[in-house]
């Protein structure tokens, strides 16, 4: 850190700093000026997050901890859970194991590339943005069944088209711990990309130069002064991915299953399918994931403590200027192509090819002559395929803006006030990330259905149901955008006399853009797939896209079904590009290069 | 905790306040519903009129109702759009899977909120919804043709889901085919042979037979160990038909004999039957059946629906390729099968005792306790 410090102040002494404006005043204001705008918004969006996170995990608590009769706590549910025959230990080491591979397969991933495109003049940049984004667009089940279908030791395309002919073996084996990690960490990449990217746009990169003049190497450059820099997002992407991947169930589901491997999540589906249903088990394993979650989360803000070492926007203006590739950017340039020829163009391919057959069969003579394109015919003669792609888009935008919006504001509440409780709410507004799609639906049914306001059976109930669950990533997001940003810049803003709300949306906003850009985008793309929670709260006429989904898996239409992920495939990316060129246009700072 | 501090204490006041609304969250035993009079006024008649009455009683309900139901939607669907036609009433689908179904019908009675009027599911949510006391009873003269296995108290079987290995024309050779429930312990099927993680009703029913029939316990347990070491585990049974048509495996130990067909009719190598057309291994029929909701905001119209599932809506099932629950002419979903009775007595109550013993078999581990 010694060259990070030589150019700015000594991060152990910071008694020499300003108090930032807000430290001290927030408390004072909130109790001075109580229907200030500051105050409203605030403690507005502080109650909001509370409240969405509160509900599912009251539910989960109570029906974990109460005893069958309702009489008094127990801890009954933690022996069913973890007891007996449950090989509660040897699924705890698969669902580790499985979650630190996938995370640190995709981190890597996804920092190297976002790297790329933001700090280098690599070829081929236009690329990154499929790549980063049409792994995160096809639906889960989508995507492992392309790879089963490249991946299978027997007869997946990749051992019969590539491996068998010319080593005469067949190594791809897809169902295997490490075909697991390397599915799930290639769908969630996009994740580390796309906070990556924001992390790296929002650094300035004379700290860099000035390493290099010093005469440090380039691997030095990127040890000692790169990475640290963007720790923040590295261990917010690092985090999200772990308990991601943890809570996850289609890839264990369909490659796990096939030789054993069960994870903690193979147990929550089967209390939760059983009858009776177990909720009080279920409950268990989501607390014992809740757990690990919560020391993730204390170990990362413990890791971010000495927060002035990562705050890369100050007052100083910067212009990102592109490394040089030199000779290397030949090499580059072919590693970007193969990264999207593996992660996009491959399961794309299958999808495409699946959705011209009447039903999968291997590529051949036979199949190729009787491609059709019946399953779009189908795709589009759906009934509800206009409702369902209607609603899918307002939830996704409501959804991506209200939970980026809260989250921009109660980050700033974490990482900018010392107000008593603030690692309670970061802590609070991580919880739904492991609470089981069920449980929310549940959990929020239990809620609405008893509440006289019409939310239950209305589109408003999915809203707060998204909102929920992607709370943790807008933290995440906002807060890894938040930790980068000088409390300098406030202060000048506080100076020049503007409002705290003033300086909320024309200082920190728009500073936050890239961050809170990819959050969006993150949130509006994931939200189309999410099923778990909206198979028990949509009501007839208000089916979203996911719901068409599984219909069509359930059917068993798996072609019809790759038609309609081809179709939404196109949506997205036109959808997202759109976005970023809005975003361009009206001024978030340096976005308009990731689309082009 | 110290509440003057504010976030600290919304936060408080939030979990606290939501701790004490979740106060009755889903308590043991359902609220069931009182009779409804609408179905006392049309039982009351004699069976000939039940039918006229219903309809002339539906006429005042909106000629609409809510139907929840785990039929796929490319069934629903179908279904829906016949009964419209044949009685002018439109039926408002949910779809889920039997899990949802019955989540989301059991949270909406305890709730007291209207939601189903009738509801079409699997046989162990059916019974349930019945043993939670949410549905009415059907008197109707549609119940002559159903037979004695398919009646239940509050609701009636409409279809039946009929258990039997499937498997991929081009990589299980005629002659090569299953003859009974034990070759599939055989080892010549050494890891061709894919299970699915939640068929305990399977485990139970082949359990059950094979019990009856003399098999000590120890050596239906080593059949079972066998027959797991010879396969693979999977999800869905949907996803595993497409692994079969697609020759990613070549047999399933069970798959509904429906979704083989229908895989079958759209031109996949799949099928159930040998090449003589006749299989000897004992197949189970698991009822899955229709039931009125006590609590309906449109009993008339769901009564209607009941009544129409079991005779005209038959009809409409074996044109989907279904195993109607009644004779009907033109059904050859049965041809070819040796049927068993399915074993409705063991499963009905079973608390889960079969889900956990199928859990352990596939995880290769010693189940403890019932």
């Amino acid at each position: 850190m010694a060259l990070i410090s030589a150019s700015r102040k000594d991060p152990a002494a910071p008694s020499q700093d300003p108090p930032p404006p807000s430290r001290p005043g927030l408390l004072t204001r909130l109790r001075r000026k109580r229907l200030s705008a500051q105050t409203l918004l605030v403690g507005g969006a502080v109650i909001v997050v509370g409240y969405l996170a509160v509900v599912p995990l009251g539910y989960l608590i109570h029906d974990t901890f109460l005893d069958a009769d309702g009489s008094g706590v127990s801890l009954d549910a933690f022996s069913r859970a973890y007891g007996g025959n449950s090989q509660s230990g040897d699924m705890l080491l698969n669902s580790l194991w499985f979650a630190l591979g996938s995370a640190a397969l995709a981190l890597i991933l996804g920092t190297t590339l976002a790297y790329i495109q933001v700090r280098t003049d690599t070829p081929f940049k236009s690329l990154f943005f499929a790549a980063s984004l049409v792994p995160l667009i096809v639906p889960g089940i989508l995507y492992s069944t392309s790879w089963i279908f490249l991946g299978d030791p027997q007869s997946g395309l990749l051992n019969a088209l590539l491996f068998k002919p010319l080593t005469g073996t067949s190594p791809v084996n897809i169902y295997s711990v490490w075909g697991m990690i390397w599915v799930q960490g290639l769908h969630l990449s996009p994740v580390a990309f796309l906070l990556m990217v924001a992390a790296f746009r929002a650094m300035d990169p004379s700290l860099e130069e000035s390493a290099a003049m010093s005469g440090a190497s380039r691997l030095t450059v990127l040890r000692r002064i790169t990475v640290p820099l963007v720790r923040p997002a590295l261990i917010s992407a690092a985090l999200l991915m772990f308990v991601q991947s943890l809570e996850s169930f289609e890839v264990p589901a369909l490659l796990g299953l096939q030789n054993g491997i069960y994870v903690f999540t193979s147990r929550i589906y089967f209390v939760l399918r059983s009858y009776p249903t177990d909720y009080g088990a279920a409950g268990a394993y989501a607390i014992g994931l809740l757990l690990i979650a919560a020391a993730g989360v204390l170990l990362s803000s413990w890791l971010q403590r000495s927060s002035r070492n990562f705050q890369t926007v100050t007052g100083k203006a910067f212009r990102p200027r592109p490394v040089e590739l030199g000779r290397a950017r030949p090499v580059v340039g072919v590693a970007v192509i193969v990264y999207f020829l593996i992660t996009v163009v491959l399961p794309v391919a299958v999808l495409v090819y699946a959705s011209l057959l009447k039903y999968y069969a291997a590529p051949s003579a036979e199949t190729l002559s009787s491609l059709t394109f019946d399953n779009y015919r189908q795709v589009f003669d759906m009934p509800l395929a206009f409702t369902a792609l209607k609603n899918s888009l307002i939830l996704g935008l409501g959804a991506a803006t209200v939970v980026m919006l809260l989250t921009a504001v109660v980050s700033w509440v974490v990482l900018r006030t010392k107000a008593r409780g603030r690692r309670l709410l970061d802590l609070l507004a991580f919880t739904p990330i492991v609470i089981p799609g069920l449980v929310l639906g549940l959990a929020l049914a239990f809620v609405y259905l008893r509440m006289p306001l019409p939310i239950y059976g209305t589109l408003l109930i999915l809203l707060v149901s998204y909102c929920t669950r992607y709370l943790p990533y807008g933290m995440r997001y906002s807060s890894a955008a938040m930790a980068q940003m000088a409390p300098e810049l406030e202060e000048s803003a506080a100076v020049s006399g503007a409002s705290w709300f003033q300086t909320f949306r024309r200082v920190l906003l728009p500073l936050m853009s890239s961050g809170i850009l990819a959050g969006w985008v993150y949130i509006l793309v994931v939200s189309f797939r999410e099923l778990s929670s909206t198979i028990l709260l949509y009501s007839p006429g208000k089916e979203v896209l996911s719901v068409l989904i599984w219909e069509q898996f359930e059917n068993g239409q798996f072609t019809t079904l790759a038609a309609l992920g081809v179709c939404m495939v196109l949506l997205l990316v036109v959808l997202v590009a759109l976005a970023y060129r809005l975003g361009a246009r009206f001024g978030l700072q340096g976005q308009a290069d990731s689309s082009n | 905790m110290r509440s003057r501090t504010p976030i600290f204490a919304a936060a408080a006041l939030l979990s606290a306040g939501a701790l004490s609304g979740c106060g009755g969250a889903l308590p043991n035993a359902a609220a069931g519903g009182k009779e409804n009079a609408v179905y006392a006024e049309i039982a009351a008649l004699p069976k000939e009129k039940q039918r006229e009455k219903a309809r002339e009683l539906a006429k005042d309900e909106g000629g609409t109702f809510t139907l929840y139901t785990s039929m796929t939607a490319d069934i629903a669907t179908p279904v829906a759009k016949a009964f419209e036609k044949d009685t002018g009433i439109h039926v408002t689908v949910f779809r889920g899977n039997s899990e949802t179904v019955l989540q989301r019908t059991l949270q909406e009675s305890q709730a007291r909120r209207a939601g189903a009027d009738a509801v079409e599911t699997n046989f162990r949510e059916m019974v349930a919804l019945s043993d939670n006391k949410l549905l009415a009873a059907f008197h109707g003269s549609a119940l002559d043709k159903v037979e004695k296995t398919g009646k239940f108290a509050t609701w009636t079987a409409t279809r039946l889901n009929i258990f039997h290995p499937a498997w991929n024309t081009r990589l299980i050779k005629p002659g090569e085919e299953p003859t009974s429930w034990e070759d599939l312990a055989d080892p010549r099927y050494k890891g061709r042979i894919t299970l699915e993680v939640s068929d305990s009703d399977w485990f139970e029913n082949v359990t059950h037979y094979w019990l009856e029939r003399g098999k000590s316990e120890a050596e239906i347990d080593q059949l079972w160990k066998k027959i797991v070491a010879n396969s693979k585990v999977a999800k869905g049974h949907t996803t595993m038909m497409q692994f079969l048509t697609s020759g990613q495996t070549p047999m399933e130990a069970m798959n509904y004999t429906y979704i083989t067909t229908r895989s079958a009719a759209s031109g996949a190598p799949v099928t159930f039957l040998p090449k003589s057309g006749k299989s000897t291994v004992p197949a189970f029929p698991r009822p899955n059946g229709v039931g009125m909701l006590k609590s309906a905001q449109h009993p008339a119209s769901a009564w209607l629906f009941y009544d129409w599932m079991l005779t005209e809506g038959q009809k409409e099932l074996v044109g989907l390729h279904l195993t109607p629950s009644t004779k009907v002419p033109g059904d050859k979903s049965l041809d070819g099968l040796t049927l068993v009775p399915f074993d409705v007595k063991g499963l009905s109550h079973d608390q889960g005792t079969w889900d956990r013993k199928y859990d352990a078999l596939l995880r290769g581990v010693d189940t403890v306790g019932k």
